[in-house]
């Protein structure tokens, strides 16, 4: 055998290894989620996977615990305040970040993703006291601020990268034609950066409806967010009610992952 | 960009206003909370002292649980990193639909719930779950392996949990590798081997020092995965923390507690760059 066909037949085993651990990989990453929607739709008793024959029998119970729904309709409402809020303030901070130069704007975007950087723990702790001080503790309002500070970076993210894609010679433009800044805002960018600001409002959604830690401190009397719910349930009572539970959360982040490939693409996204 | 200051603060106002009583108020709250004395009715007493400090400094079983928590984060990274880093690799190459798909798989993750994900893990742990009759398929063991509840599944959880953040910032760095130069040290006779030694390895560590960083300093303080997979014998940080602050409504001594934490892992990340810098300043030039 010559010399280049002995490198040549290396070469395609490296592949061949390279492609076997990075499919090894992905299935890795896929495996949890793919065994949750399984179990879910088994017809026997026990959480399983392989589902042992197939029915939509635990999502019928899910929708007959009141426990789960009501954590599920709380989630969604304060998913939703979530979005609207941060995706408002995020817009407005990131045509204001736009504005900054130099230090001052590095310093504002460490500022705006902050909630990112710092363990979820330290600043649930912190507002657990805070909330507490301000006679807050415990209530619905205050679980709603926690989750809207945890996901403003998402927002924010998202929405000053849209932001940045749109020339400044537009609003220029606008400008010199006599338009006012707020006609500018509303007729100009805000059309433009509308796919970044449904992303940012999808994810900030997506992030306040996966929330645990910060609710578990904060969790307002007599109220469980649909994790909080979950994870009582599952130290309760192991049944595939759970799974179809998890499996509806994991269908609304499909969705919105389906929405924002459909709105900008997720190779944008991230 | 023609707006006033005045505008530009008008706007930042509401988001920074958000920021600093949301958070940079209650932290501040918390380590003034951390020399508080115990209360009797209130969760709190009014006078301040550093017996917390003192208590946990003096007694080997905080020791031992601090030391249990950086150590499982250090691990955790590691693997993360290694398991990373052909993923991102492979994602930097890809193009089009293909990448579009490889991009949704590895945010997938990333975008169901910490806790859910952790749902499924013990659902393939199981005693008679998918991956001990697999590895009884293949003849690695004879009978079921006792997984969950074990400090393995819970570094296993972990890394799933952090693989998104690890792969996107490696991803990047790796994008901006120009193409031509890894092609032009391969025509010069260099292997594959030396090529990802000698040019990538050294050329995407701005990526891989952020998400080692990120992945250490949100492993440290993750909650949920020890407490739902790592069962009653096993105590970390986090755990003990919200046990403290829930539980026995011990708020002085959990929060002198999360300072703690937090102060060494900010130890840990500090010496972590300083060993690291002449690396990222190699990448650089």
């Amino acid at each position: 055998m010559s010399m280049a066909a002995q490198t040549f037949g290396g070469q395609r085993s490296v592949n061949l290894g390279f492609a076997v651990l990075i499919i090894a990989l992905y299935i890795f990453l896929l495996v949890p989620v793919v065994t949750i929607v399984g179990a879910s739709l088994t017809d026997g008793l026990m959480i399983e996977f392989p589902p042992r024959g197939l029915s939509l029998r635990w999502y019928q119970e899910f929708f007959a615990r009141q426990d789960l729904v009501d954590g599920l309709l709380m989630s969604l409402r304060i998913g939703a305040i979530t979005a609207v809020v941060t995706s408002t303030v995020a817009m407005m901070a990131a045509l204001a970040g736009q504005g900054l130069s130099g230090r001052l704007s590095g310093l504002f975007q460490l500022g705006m993703t902050l909630p990112l950087l710092v363990p979820e723990l330290l600043t649930a702790v912190g507002l657990l006291f805070f909330l507490y001080k301000i006679e807050l503790g415990k209530t619905v309002t205050g679980l709603q601020f926690g989750h809207i500070l945890m996901s403003f970076p998402y927002a924010y993210v998202s929405i000053s990268a849209a932001l940045r894609q749109v020339p400044p010679s537009l609003e220029e433009a606008s400008a010199s034609l006599g338009a006012t800044g707020w006609q500018t805002f509303r007729l100009v960018i805000l059309p433009l950066v509308m796919p970044g600001l449904a992303m940012g409002a999808i994810f900030a959604f997506i992030n306040s409806f996966d929330l645990y830690t910060i609710s578990l401190l904060l969790k307002p009397l007599g109220g469980n967010t649909l994790p909080l719910a979950l994870f009582d349930f599952l130290t309760y009572e192991f049944k595939p009610t759970a799974a179809a539970a998890a499996t509806i959360s994991i269908l609304l982040s499909i969705g919105g992952v389906a929405l924002v490939q459909k709105l900008v693409g997720l190779q944008r996204a991230f | 960009m023609i707006r006033s200051k005045k505008l530009t603060w008008a706007l930042a106002l509401p988001a920074l206003a958000l920021i600093f009583v949301f958070m940079i108020l209650p932290i501040t709250n918390m380590v003034e909370m951390s020399f508080r004395t115990p209360g009797s009715s209130e969760p709190f007493g009014e006078d301040y002292t550093w017996m917390h400090y003192t208590r946990i400094l003096g007694d080997g079983y905080y020791w031992g649980v601090l030391r249990r928590s950086l150590y499982t984060a250090g691990i955790v990274t590691l693997l993360c990193l290694v398991v990373s880093y052909p993923i991102a690799w492979h994602l930097s190459r890809a193009k089009g639909f293909k990448a579009v798909f490889l991009y949704a798989c590895i945010a997938s993750p990333l975008m169901t719930g910490v806790l859910v994900r952790n749902f499924g893990w013990m659902i393939v742990a199981a005693l008679n779950g998918p991956l001990n009759e697999s590895l009884i398929a293949l003849g690695i063991i004879e009978r079921p392996l006792r997984l969950l509840f074990t400090q393995s599944l819970v570094i296993l959880a972990l890394v799933h949990v952090f693989v998104p953040f690890m792969v996107l910032p490696i991803n990047n760095a790796l994008r901006n590798i120009p193409q031509s130069l890894t092609e032009a040290s391969a025509s010069m006779g260099a292997s594959r081997y030396q090529v990802f030694r000698d040019i990538i390895l050294p050329l995407s560590f701005p990526g891989i020092q952020p998400g080692v960083i990120l992945v250490y300093v949100l492993a440290v303080a993750a909650y949920v995965t020890p407490a739902l997979l790592g069962g009653q014998m096993v105590s970390y940080m986090p755990t003990l923390i919200i046990g403290e602050l829930t539980g026995t409504f011990q708020w002085p001594f959990g929060s002198a507690l999360a300072i703690v934490l937090s102060f060494s892992t900010v130890l840990v990340v500090v010496l972590f760059t300083r060993l690291t810098w002449k690396l990222n300043e190699r990448a650089r030039a």
